[in-house]
Protein backbone atom coordinates (compact mmCIF):
# COMPACT_ATOMS: atom_id res chain seq x y z
CA UNK A 1 0.00 0.00 0.00
CA UNK A 2 1.34 3.41 -1.00
CA UNK A 3 1.42 5.93 1.78
CA UNK A 4 1.95 9.53 0.75
CA UNK A 5 1.40 10.95 4.22
CA UNK A 6 -0.58 14.12 4.67
CA UNK A 7 -0.34 16.66 1.81
CA UNK A 8 -0.15 20.08 3.47
CA UNK A 9 -2.36 22.93 2.19
CA UNK A 10 -0.32 26.13 1.79
CA UNK A 11 -1.70 29.66 2.44
CA UNK A 12 -2.01 30.20 -1.28
CA UNK A 13 -3.77 26.90 -1.78
CA UNK A 14 -6.10 27.71 1.10
CA UNK A 15 -6.86 31.07 -0.52
CA UNK A 16 -7.89 29.17 -3.66
CA UNK A 17 -10.87 27.80 -1.74
CA UNK A 18 -12.36 31.29 -2.15
CA UNK A 19 -13.30 30.03 -5.63
CA UNK A 20 -15.74 27.64 -3.97
CA UNK A 21 -17.29 30.43 -1.90
CA UNK A 22 -17.58 32.54 -5.06
CA UNK A 23 -19.43 29.72 -6.79
CA UNK A 24 -22.00 29.53 -3.99
CA UNK A 25 -22.14 33.36 -3.95
CA UNK A 26 -22.84 33.50 -7.67
CA UNK A 27 -25.74 31.06 -7.34
CA UNK A 28 -27.19 33.21 -4.58
CA UNK A 29 -26.68 36.48 -6.49
CA UNK A 30 -27.91 35.12 -9.80
CA UNK A 31 -31.12 33.68 -8.35
CA UNK A 32 -31.56 36.58 -5.87
CA UNK A 33 -31.72 34.17 -2.94
CA UNK A 34 -30.71 36.88 -0.46
CA UNK A 35 -28.14 34.54 1.06
CA UNK A 36 -25.03 36.49 0.09
CA UNK A 37 -24.63 38.26 3.42
CA UNK A 38 -25.13 35.04 5.38
CA UNK A 39 -22.73 33.22 3.08
CA UNK A 40 -19.97 35.75 3.54
CA UNK A 41 -20.52 35.95 7.30
CA UNK A 42 -20.70 32.16 7.52
CA UNK A 43 -17.47 31.75 5.58
CA UNK A 44 -15.64 34.26 7.78
CA UNK A 45 -16.98 32.67 10.94
CA UNK A 46 -16.11 29.15 9.81
CA UNK A 47 -12.56 30.25 8.95
CA UNK A 48 -12.01 32.07 12.24
CA UNK A 49 -13.67 29.38 14.40
CA UNK A 50 -11.73 26.54 12.77
CA UNK A 51 -8.43 28.45 12.90
CA UNK A 52 -8.94 29.22 16.57
CA UNK A 53 -9.87 25.65 17.39
CA UNK A 54 -6.85 24.47 15.39
CA UNK A 55 -4.48 26.62 17.49
CA UNK A 56 -6.37 25.77 20.69
CA UNK A 57 -6.18 22.03 20.02
CA UNK A 58 -2.48 22.26 19.15
CA UNK A 59 -1.93 24.08 22.47
CA UNK A 60 -4.00 21.55 24.45
CA UNK A 61 -2.26 18.58 22.82
CA UNK A 62 1.05 20.14 23.74
CA UNK A 63 0.11 20.66 27.41
CA UNK A 64 -1.76 17.33 27.56
CA UNK A 65 -2.86 17.78 31.16
CA UNK A 66 -5.52 15.45 32.52
CA UNK A 67 -7.48 18.19 34.39
CA UNK A 68 -7.46 20.48 31.36
CA UNK A 69 -8.80 17.69 29.14
CA UNK A 70 -11.57 16.99 31.65
CA UNK A 71 -12.52 20.68 31.88
CA UNK A 72 -12.69 20.97 28.11
CA UNK A 73 -14.84 17.87 27.89
CA UNK A 74 -17.25 19.30 30.49
CA UNK A 75 -17.44 22.57 28.59
CA UNK A 76 -18.19 20.63 25.41
CA UNK A 77 -20.98 18.79 27.28
CA UNK A 78 -22.46 22.07 28.48
CA UNK A 79 -22.51 23.55 24.98
CA UNK A 80 -23.99 20.34 23.55
CA UNK A 81 -26.67 20.21 26.29
CA UNK A 82 -27.61 23.82 25.61
CA UNK A 83 -27.88 23.10 21.91
CA UNK A 84 -29.92 19.93 22.49
CA UNK A 85 -32.49 21.71 24.65
CA UNK A 86 -32.68 24.99 22.79
CA UNK A 87 -35.98 24.14 21.13
CA UNK A 88 -37.60 22.34 24.05
CA UNK A 89 -40.27 24.62 25.48
CA UNK A 90 -41.12 23.19 28.87
CA UNK A 91 -40.43 25.84 31.49
CA UNK A 92 -40.61 23.66 34.60
CA UNK A 93 -38.62 20.68 33.41
CA UNK A 94 -35.01 21.92 33.69
CA UNK A 95 -34.09 20.13 30.45
CA UNK A 96 -30.64 21.76 30.35
CA UNK A 97 -29.48 20.17 33.59
CA UNK A 98 -31.00 16.81 32.67
CA UNK A 99 -29.40 16.88 29.21
CA UNK A 100 -26.05 17.92 30.63
CA UNK A 101 -26.06 15.07 33.14
CA UNK A 102 -27.12 12.43 30.64
CA UNK A 103 -24.75 13.65 27.91
CA UNK A 104 -21.81 13.80 30.30
CA UNK A 105 -22.45 10.40 31.87
CA UNK A 106 -23.12 8.55 28.61
CA UNK A 107 -20.30 10.18 26.61
CA UNK A 108 -17.79 9.69 29.41
CA UNK A 109 -18.68 6.04 29.89
CA UNK A 110 -18.49 5.24 26.18
CA UNK A 111 -15.30 7.22 25.61
CA UNK A 112 -13.62 5.54 28.59
CA UNK A 113 -14.42 2.13 27.07
CA UNK A 114 -13.25 3.19 23.60
CA UNK A 115 -10.04 4.87 24.74
CA UNK A 116 -8.91 2.54 27.50
CA UNK A 117 -10.01 -0.81 26.06
CA UNK A 118 -9.90 -0.36 22.28
CA UNK A 119 -7.49 2.42 21.29
CA UNK A 120 -5.23 2.18 24.39
CA UNK A 121 -2.99 5.23 23.81
CA UNK A 122 0.06 5.96 25.98
CA UNK A 123 -0.29 7.88 28.19
CA UNK A 124 -3.94 6.87 28.58
CA UNK A 125 -5.02 10.51 28.93
CA UNK A 126 -3.74 11.58 25.53
CA UNK A 127 -5.64 14.74 24.56
CA UNK A 128 -5.11 13.93 20.89
CA UNK A 129 -7.27 10.83 21.31
CA UNK A 130 -9.74 11.89 24.01
CA UNK A 131 -10.94 15.20 22.60
CA UNK A 132 -11.74 14.12 19.02
CA UNK A 133 -13.33 10.85 20.21
CA UNK A 134 -15.34 12.67 22.87
CA UNK A 135 -16.40 15.30 20.33
CA UNK A 136 -17.70 12.70 17.91
CA UNK A 137 -19.60 10.87 20.63
CA UNK A 138 -21.04 14.09 22.00
CA UNK A 139 -22.17 15.46 18.65
CA UNK A 140 -24.16 12.35 17.88
CA UNK A 141 -25.55 11.89 21.39
CA UNK A 142 -26.64 15.50 21.30
CA UNK A 143 -28.73 14.88 18.20
CA UNK A 144 -30.20 11.73 19.69
CA UNK A 145 -31.04 13.40 22.98
CA UNK A 146 -32.58 16.40 21.28
CA UNK A 147 -34.84 14.15 19.20
CA UNK A 148 -35.78 11.95 22.15
CA UNK A 149 -36.56 14.86 24.47
CA UNK A 150 -38.66 16.66 21.90
CA UNK A 151 -40.51 13.47 21.02
CA UNK A 152 -41.18 12.55 24.65
CA UNK A 153 -42.81 15.87 25.50
CA UNK A 154 -44.82 15.88 22.27
CA UNK A 155 -45.99 12.31 22.79
CA UNK A 156 -47.05 12.95 26.36
CA UNK A 157 -48.79 16.20 25.50
CA UNK A 158 -50.74 14.57 22.68
CA UNK A 159 -51.73 11.56 24.79
CA UNK A 160 -52.76 13.20 28.06
CA UNK A 161 -56.22 11.58 27.96
CA UNK A 162 -54.71 8.07 27.70
CA UNK A 163 -52.10 8.81 30.35
CA UNK A 164 -54.68 10.20 32.77
CA UNK A 165 -56.98 7.23 32.09
CA UNK A 166 -54.14 4.91 33.10
CA UNK A 167 -53.39 7.00 36.19
CA UNK A 168 -57.07 6.65 37.15
CA UNK A 169 -56.63 2.86 37.17
CA UNK A 170 -53.83 3.30 39.70
CA UNK A 171 -50.97 3.22 37.17
CA UNK A 172 -47.57 4.45 38.31
CA UNK A 173 -46.08 7.38 36.35
CA UNK A 174 -43.81 4.92 34.54
CA UNK A 175 -46.71 2.64 33.59
CA UNK A 176 -48.67 5.66 32.38
CA UNK A 177 -45.97 7.05 30.08
CA UNK A 178 -43.97 4.00 29.04
CA UNK A 179 -45.50 3.89 25.55
CA UNK A 180 -44.59 7.54 24.95
CA UNK A 181 -41.13 6.91 26.38
CA UNK A 182 -40.56 3.95 24.06
CA UNK A 183 -41.46 6.09 21.06
CA UNK A 184 -39.10 8.81 22.27
CA UNK A 185 -36.23 6.34 22.68
CA UNK A 186 -36.85 4.92 19.23
CA UNK A 187 -36.84 8.44 17.78
CA UNK A 188 -33.53 9.17 19.52
CA UNK A 189 -31.80 5.94 18.45
CA UNK A 190 -33.16 5.41 14.93
CA UNK A 191 -30.89 7.88 13.08
CA UNK A 192 -27.69 6.28 14.41
CA UNK A 193 -28.96 2.76 13.72
CA UNK A 194 -29.98 3.81 10.20
CA UNK A 195 -26.53 5.24 9.62
CA UNK A 196 -25.03 1.84 10.59
CA UNK A 197 -26.97 0.35 7.68
CA UNK A 198 -25.71 2.66 4.96
CA UNK A 199 -22.22 3.54 6.12
CA UNK A 200 -19.68 2.79 3.41
CA UNK A 201 -22.43 2.32 0.81
CA UNK A 202 -23.98 5.76 0.56
CA UNK A 203 -21.45 7.86 2.43
CA UNK A 204 -17.84 7.65 3.45
CA UNK A 205 -17.90 9.14 6.92
CA UNK A 206 -15.87 12.27 7.63
CA UNK A 207 -13.55 10.65 10.11
CA UNK A 208 -12.57 7.87 7.75
CA UNK A 209 -12.21 10.27 4.82
CA UNK A 210 -10.01 12.48 6.98
CA UNK A 211 -7.74 9.59 7.92
CA UNK A 212 -7.47 8.46 4.30
CA UNK A 213 -6.65 12.02 3.19
CA UNK A 214 -4.05 12.15 5.92
CA UNK A 215 -2.39 9.14 4.31
CA UNK A 216 -3.71 6.30 6.44
CA UNK A 217 -4.25 2.84 5.01
CA UNK A 218 -8.00 2.64 4.19
CA UNK A 219 -8.13 -0.80 5.80
CA UNK A 220 -6.91 0.78 9.03
CA UNK A 221 -9.25 3.75 8.62
CA UNK A 222 -12.33 1.51 8.36
CA UNK A 223 -11.40 -0.19 11.63
CA UNK A 224 -11.44 3.18 13.34
CA UNK A 225 -14.64 4.08 11.58
CA UNK A 226 -16.34 0.90 12.75
CA UNK A 227 -15.36 1.64 16.35
CA UNK A 228 -16.65 5.20 15.92
CA UNK A 229 -19.99 4.02 14.54
CA UNK A 230 -20.67 1.56 17.32
CA UNK A 231 -19.53 3.97 20.00
CA UNK A 232 -21.92 6.58 18.60
CA UNK A 233 -24.75 4.05 18.66
CA UNK A 234 -23.95 3.07 22.24
CA UNK A 235 -23.71 6.64 23.47
CA UNK A 236 -26.94 7.70 21.74
CA UNK A 237 -28.73 4.75 23.36
CA UNK A 238 -27.24 5.37 26.79
CA UNK A 239 -27.73 9.13 26.57
CA UNK A 240 -31.39 8.81 25.60
CA UNK A 241 -32.01 6.21 28.29
CA UNK A 242 -30.42 8.35 31.00
CA UNK A 243 -32.20 11.46 29.80
CA UNK A 244 -35.61 9.80 29.81
CA UNK A 245 -34.86 7.98 33.07
CA UNK A 246 -34.07 11.24 34.83
CA UNK A 247 -36.69 13.42 33.20
CA UNK A 248 -39.88 11.34 32.85
CA UNK A 249 -40.63 11.65 36.56
CA UNK A 250 -40.43 15.45 36.27
CA UNK A 251 -43.54 15.42 34.10
CA UNK A 252 -45.51 14.41 37.21
CA UNK A 253 -46.46 16.30 40.34
CA UNK A 254 -45.94 15.06 43.89
CA UNK A 255 -49.49 13.67 43.60
CA UNK A 256 -48.29 11.55 40.65
CA UNK A 257 -50.51 13.52 38.23
CA UNK A 258 -49.28 15.20 35.03
CA UNK A 259 -47.89 18.68 35.63
CA UNK A 260 -49.81 21.63 34.27
CA UNK A 261 -47.46 22.27 31.36
CA UNK A 262 -47.79 18.62 30.29
CA UNK A 263 -51.59 18.68 30.17
CA UNK A 264 -51.99 22.00 28.39
CA UNK A 265 -54.43 20.46 25.95
CA UNK A 266 -56.97 20.02 28.77
CA UNK A 267 -57.23 23.61 30.00
CA UNK B 1 -76.27 10.28 58.87
CA UNK B 2 -72.77 8.99 58.22
CA UNK B 3 -70.64 11.01 55.82
CA UNK B 4 -67.96 8.96 54.15
CA UNK B 5 -66.74 11.36 51.49
CA UNK B 6 -66.55 15.08 52.09
CA UNK B 7 -64.87 17.89 50.19
CA UNK B 8 -64.59 21.21 51.92
CA UNK B 9 -64.01 24.61 50.35
CA UNK B 10 -62.28 23.30 47.27
CA UNK B 11 -60.99 26.36 45.43
CA UNK B 12 -59.20 26.36 42.14
CA UNK B 13 -57.83 29.28 40.24
CA UNK B 14 -57.13 28.55 36.57
CA UNK B 15 -54.34 31.11 36.18
CA UNK B 16 -52.88 33.91 38.28
CA UNK B 17 -55.64 36.58 38.33
CA UNK B 18 -57.77 34.19 36.25
CA UNK B 19 -61.24 32.80 36.95
CA UNK B 20 -61.77 30.50 39.92
CA UNK B 21 -64.24 28.00 41.31
CA UNK B 22 -65.40 27.09 44.81
CA UNK B 23 -67.22 23.95 45.86
CA UNK B 24 -68.06 22.02 49.03
CA UNK B 25 -70.13 18.89 49.35
CA UNK B 26 -70.48 15.52 50.95
CA UNK B 27 -71.60 12.06 50.07
CA UNK B 28 -73.34 9.40 52.14
CA UNK B 29 -72.77 5.70 51.49
CA UNK B 30 -74.99 4.33 48.77
CA UNK B 31 -75.95 7.80 47.58
CA UNK B 32 -75.30 9.92 44.52
CA UNK B 33 -74.41 13.59 44.36
CA UNK B 34 -75.09 15.76 41.32
CA UNK B 35 -72.49 18.37 40.40
CA UNK B 36 -74.28 21.32 38.90
CA UNK B 37 -73.42 24.65 37.38
CA UNK B 38 -73.59 26.39 34.02
CA UNK B 39 -71.41 25.33 31.10
CA UNK B 40 -67.76 26.13 31.68
CA UNK B 41 -68.33 26.57 35.43
CA UNK B 42 -65.67 23.95 36.20
CA UNK B 43 -67.73 20.81 36.85
CA UNK B 44 -65.22 18.56 35.11
CA UNK B 45 -62.42 20.40 36.86
CA UNK B 46 -63.99 19.59 40.23
CA UNK B 47 -64.15 15.88 39.35
CA UNK B 48 -60.54 15.99 38.16
CA UNK B 49 -59.52 17.69 41.42
CA UNK B 50 -61.34 15.02 43.44
CA UNK B 51 -59.46 12.35 41.40
CA UNK B 52 -56.25 14.19 42.30
CA UNK B 53 -55.39 14.81 38.65
CA UNK B 54 -55.33 18.55 39.39
CA UNK B 55 -54.09 20.07 42.61
CA UNK B 56 -56.61 22.65 43.87
CA UNK B 57 -55.46 26.04 45.05
CA UNK B 58 -56.95 25.19 48.45
CA UNK B 59 -59.41 22.83 50.07
CA UNK B 60 -59.44 19.39 51.53
CA UNK B 61 -61.14 16.05 51.09
CA UNK B 62 -61.92 13.54 53.81
CA UNK B 63 -62.59 9.96 52.82
CA UNK B 64 -63.60 7.46 55.52
CA UNK B 65 -62.15 9.70 58.25
CA UNK B 66 -58.83 10.09 56.44
CA UNK B 67 -57.43 13.23 54.88
CA UNK B 68 -56.76 12.64 51.19
CA UNK B 69 -53.10 13.56 51.58
CA UNK B 70 -52.71 10.57 53.91
CA UNK B 71 -53.73 8.16 51.14
CA UNK B 72 -51.21 7.34 48.34
CA UNK B 73 -52.46 8.90 45.06
CA UNK B 74 -52.37 5.65 43.09
CA UNK B 75 -54.51 3.87 45.63
CA UNK B 76 -56.80 6.92 45.84
CA UNK B 77 -57.42 7.05 42.09
CA UNK B 78 -58.09 3.35 41.96
CA UNK B 79 -60.77 3.73 44.69
CA UNK B 80 -62.06 7.26 43.92
CA UNK B 81 -62.23 6.67 40.21
CA UNK B 82 -62.78 9.35 37.59
CA UNK B 83 -64.25 8.58 34.19
CA UNK B 84 -64.03 11.48 31.73
CA UNK B 85 -66.83 12.35 29.36
CA UNK B 86 -64.83 11.48 26.25
CA UNK B 87 -64.11 7.76 26.41
CA UNK B 88 -60.48 6.70 26.05
CA UNK B 89 -59.93 3.50 24.09
CA UNK B 90 -56.50 1.91 23.91
CA UNK B 91 -55.09 -0.09 21.03
CA UNK B 92 -56.47 -3.62 20.76
CA UNK B 93 -59.84 -5.30 21.18
CA UNK B 94 -62.52 -4.49 23.73
CA UNK B 95 -61.29 -7.51 25.68
CA UNK B 96 -57.73 -6.05 25.69
CA UNK B 97 -59.15 -2.78 26.95
CA UNK B 98 -61.00 -4.48 29.78
CA UNK B 99 -57.87 -6.43 30.73
CA UNK B 100 -55.59 -3.40 30.65
CA UNK B 101 -56.14 -2.14 34.24
CA UNK B 102 -55.29 -5.61 35.57
CA UNK B 103 -52.00 -5.58 33.71
CA UNK B 104 -50.90 -2.67 35.87
CA UNK B 105 -48.86 -3.36 38.96
CA UNK B 106 -51.43 -2.16 41.52
CA UNK B 107 -54.52 -3.98 40.20
CA UNK B 108 -52.51 -6.94 38.97
CA UNK B 109 -51.77 -7.74 42.61
CA UNK B 110 -55.49 -7.83 43.39
CA UNK B 111 -56.35 -10.32 40.68
CA UNK B 112 -57.09 -10.65 37.01
CA UNK B 113 -60.02 -9.73 34.80
CA UNK B 114 -63.20 -11.63 35.74
CA UNK B 115 -64.44 -12.38 32.24
CA UNK B 116 -67.86 -13.62 33.41
CA UNK B 117 -68.40 -10.39 35.26
CA UNK B 118 -67.23 -8.45 32.21
CA UNK B 119 -69.75 -10.27 30.00
CA UNK B 120 -72.52 -9.61 32.49
CA UNK B 121 -71.70 -5.92 32.63
CA UNK B 122 -71.52 -5.59 28.84
CA UNK B 123 -74.99 -7.10 28.63
CA UNK B 124 -76.30 -4.80 31.38
CA UNK B 125 -75.25 -1.71 29.41
CA UNK B 126 -76.69 -3.08 26.17
CA UNK B 127 -73.53 -4.25 24.37
CA UNK B 128 -73.45 -7.64 22.60
CA UNK B 129 -70.89 -10.20 23.82
CA UNK B 130 -69.42 -10.33 20.32
CA UNK B 131 -68.12 -6.81 20.91
CA UNK B 132 -65.41 -8.32 23.16
CA UNK B 133 -63.45 -9.14 20.02
CA UNK B 134 -64.09 -5.86 18.23
CA UNK B 135 -61.31 -3.37 17.65
CA UNK B 136 -61.85 -0.84 20.45
CA UNK B 137 -60.71 2.10 18.35
CA UNK B 138 -63.42 1.52 15.74
CA UNK B 139 -66.33 1.61 18.20
CA UNK B 140 -68.92 4.37 17.95
CA UNK B 141 -68.91 7.09 20.62
CA UNK B 142 -71.79 5.48 22.46
CA UNK B 143 -70.23 2.01 22.38
CA UNK B 144 -66.85 3.31 23.51
CA UNK B 145 -68.49 5.25 26.37
CA UNK B 146 -70.14 2.06 27.60
CA UNK B 147 -66.97 -0.03 27.25
CA UNK B 148 -65.11 2.65 29.24
CA UNK B 149 -67.80 2.52 31.94
CA UNK B 150 -67.65 -1.28 32.09
CA UNK B 151 -63.84 -1.13 32.32
CA UNK B 152 -64.12 1.30 35.24
CA UNK B 153 -66.78 -0.78 37.01
CA UNK B 154 -64.64 -3.92 36.67
CA UNK B 155 -61.88 -2.44 38.82
CA UNK B 156 -64.51 -2.13 41.58
CA UNK B 157 -64.04 1.48 42.64
CA UNK B 158 -65.72 2.76 45.80
CA UNK B 159 -66.64 6.18 44.50
CA UNK B 160 -67.26 6.84 40.82
CA UNK B 161 -66.74 10.35 39.50
CA UNK B 162 -68.75 10.33 36.29
CA UNK B 163 -68.62 13.17 33.79
CA UNK B 164 -71.71 13.11 31.58
CA UNK B 165 -71.92 9.29 31.33
CA UNK B 166 -74.90 9.47 28.98
CA UNK B 167 -73.60 12.21 26.67
CA UNK B 168 -72.95 9.79 23.80
CA UNK B 169 -75.99 7.57 24.42
CA UNK B 170 -79.54 7.59 23.07
CA UNK B 171 -82.33 8.00 25.63
CA UNK B 172 -83.09 4.28 25.97
CA UNK B 173 -79.48 3.18 26.39
CA UNK B 174 -78.87 6.12 28.72
CA UNK B 175 -81.75 4.91 30.94
CA UNK B 176 -80.32 1.39 30.99
CA UNK B 177 -76.91 2.69 32.09
CA UNK B 178 -78.34 4.95 34.80
CA UNK B 179 -80.55 2.16 36.13
CA UNK B 180 -77.53 -0.08 36.32
CA UNK B 181 -75.57 2.62 38.17
CA UNK B 182 -78.45 3.09 40.66
CA UNK B 183 -78.32 -0.66 41.37
CA UNK B 184 -74.54 -0.65 41.53
CA UNK B 185 -74.72 1.94 44.34
CA UNK B 186 -76.88 -0.37 46.44
CA UNK B 187 -75.09 -3.65 45.63
CA UNK B 188 -72.23 -3.22 48.02
CA UNK B 189 -71.61 -1.23 51.18
CA UNK B 190 -69.74 2.06 50.96
CA UNK B 191 -70.22 2.98 47.36
CA UNK B 192 -70.84 6.50 46.14
CA UNK B 193 -71.36 8.38 42.91
CA UNK B 194 -70.62 11.94 41.84
CA UNK B 195 -72.36 12.78 38.63
CA UNK B 196 -72.04 15.67 36.23
CA UNK B 197 -75.07 15.69 33.96
CA UNK B 198 -76.83 18.30 31.91
CA UNK B 199 -79.91 16.12 31.59
CA UNK B 200 -82.17 16.98 34.57
CA UNK B 201 -84.19 13.77 34.30
CA UNK B 202 -81.03 11.68 34.67
CA UNK B 203 -81.09 12.62 38.33
CA UNK B 204 -84.47 10.97 38.93
CA UNK B 205 -82.80 7.55 38.81
CA UNK B 206 -81.03 8.11 42.10
CA UNK B 207 -83.36 8.37 45.08
CA UNK B 208 -82.27 10.88 47.70
CA UNK B 209 -79.75 12.42 45.36
CA UNK B 210 -78.38 15.72 46.52
CA UNK B 211 -76.70 18.41 44.48
CA UNK B 212 -73.65 20.58 44.82
CA UNK B 213 -73.59 23.80 42.81
CA UNK B 214 -70.21 25.08 41.70
CA UNK B 215 -69.65 28.73 42.46
CA UNK B 216 -67.48 30.26 39.80
CA UNK B 217 -66.16 33.74 39.23
CA UNK B 218 -64.92 34.95 35.86
CA UNK B 219 -65.09 32.94 32.71
CA UNK B 220 -62.60 30.54 31.28
CA UNK B 221 -60.81 31.16 28.03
Amino acid sequence: MMNYGIIPISHLQLAMSIILVLMAGLVSAFLKLGLLKSLIWGTIRAFIQLSLIGYLLAYIFQINHFILILLIMLLMCYIAAREATRRVNVPTQEPLLVSFLSLTASSLLVSVIVVTLIITPRPWYSAQIWIPIFGMILGNSMNGISLALDRMYNEVRSHTAEIEALLCFGASPWEAVKNSVRKALRAGMTPTINSLMVVGLVTLPGMMTGQILAGADPREAVRYQFVVMVMITASAALGCLLLIGISYRKMFTEDLALTEDMRQSHN
Amino acid sequence: MEVFFQFTQITHQFAPNGPFIHASGSLQPGKALAVQGPSGAGKSTLLRILARLIKPTSGTVIYQDQNWQAIPPRYWRRKIHYLPQKPVMFEGTVRDNLKLPFELDLLGKEGSLDLDKAKLLLTEVGLPLASLDHDARTLSGGEAARVALVRSLLIDPEILLLDEPTAFLDTETGKKVLMYLANWLQNKKNRGLLLVSHKENNLAFFPGMQAVVIQSEGTRG
